[in-house]
């Protein structure tokens, strides 16, 4: 899910950049440091939308950095355990396959993919019903619900699930 | 603080940090995020050819799953679903995923059976059509 937050952060500016400018490049050195990044609490820093306010610099003792504290407001996007949502699937193997929800991993394995469905292997790997009604392959879209997630510094994992009422594939790419 | 572990959606416990977050739909990410972009292309003229990764992906992301594509209808969705007492997360995930019947719904928002919040089968078929009709009329 998307979120939109207020988080705030101490950004250290060299003296070269003071001046008139100085909120312009306090602002643009935010947006460079925080944008893209991804923190177990807050998920994917997608964009800075708008600048609460910053506060006073503090000198650093023994250099001429200044730091000044900045409170920002910002697009997330976070998954959470429990979430169902929307993916497009960008890898298919006999072990499951991998969905992309923006800029968020998730592994469906074959165990959480219904029964009726048997993995095919070829150009295009795919998982297909019996009666080949239902294919889910690279770039299907599927509703999944995320039952896991797993946090390192700098990502987020998620393990899926299509195993239940009004989840699986919500478009074929070879039909549409 | 709420642990990863015991994060659920289904029962809307998203932790301190997201409880009073706002949640935003993808139709609404989308408007943003191309706002964004814009902005970002102004100001570094020509010389940026690729915009950074998490948020072209998220843009192209939220542009394939967006329901609401115009501006006024996305304001509209809004508001017609705050009229249900809806906490943030589910009116969110009722936007993105605009479920057909009062079953798909209940399906996709658990919290919405919680017994005591007024959300019995009537009230939500009455916001599922209200949804449509926002949906027709694009």
């Amino acid at each position: 899910m998307f979120f939109h937050i207020v988080l705030e952060r101490n950004m250290q500016l060299h003296p070269r950049h003071f001046g008139r400018n100085l909120r312009e490049n306090l602002v643009s050195k935010l947006m460079k440091d925080v944008e893209g990044t991804c923190s177990g609490q807050h998920g994917f820093v997608v964009a800075i939308t708008g600048i609460e306010n910053i506060g006073k610099g503090m000198i650093r003792d023994g250099t001429g950095f200044v730091s000044f504290p900045m409170k920002y407001q910002c697009v997330v996007f976070r998954p959470f355990k429990g979430e169902i949502l929307e993916a497009v699937v960008t890898m298919v193997n006999k072990m499951g396959f991998f969905a992309e929800a923006g800029p968020v991993q998730i592994f469906v394995s074959n165990h959480l993919i219904p029964d009726d469905m048997e993995f095919q292997t070829g150009d295009m790997p795919n998982y297909t019903t019996s009666d080949g009604s239902v294919k889910i392959q690279k770039d299907s879209e599927v509703r999944l619900k995320i039952i896991g997630t797993r946090v390192d510094a700098t990502e987020i994992f998620c393990i899926g699930t299509i195993k239940d009422d009004f989840l699986g594939v919500i478009n074929d790419p070879t039909t549409a | 603080m709420l642990r990863a572990e015991d994060e659920d959606a289904s029962e809307l416990k998203l932790g301190d940090d997201f409880l009073k977050a706002k949640c935003l739909m993808n139709s609404e990410v989308a408007i943003l995020l191309e706002h964004r972009c814009d902005q970002m292309k102004h100001m570094s003229g020509e010389s940026m050819h690729q915009l950074p990764q998490v948020l072209e992906k998220s843009l192209q992301y939220v542009k394939r799953f967006s329901r609401f594509t115009n501006q006024g209808s996305v304001k509209q969705v809004r508001e017609v679903l705050s009229r249900y007492q809806l906490a943030e997360f589910e009116l969110a995930v009722i936007g993105n995923l605009c479920p057909e019947t009062v079953e798909e719904a209940k399906a996709v928002v658990p919290s919405l059976k919680t017994k005591g919040r007024g959300h019995d089968d009537e009230a939500i078929d009455r916001l599922l059509n209200d949804l449509m009709m926002i949906k027709k009329f694009e």
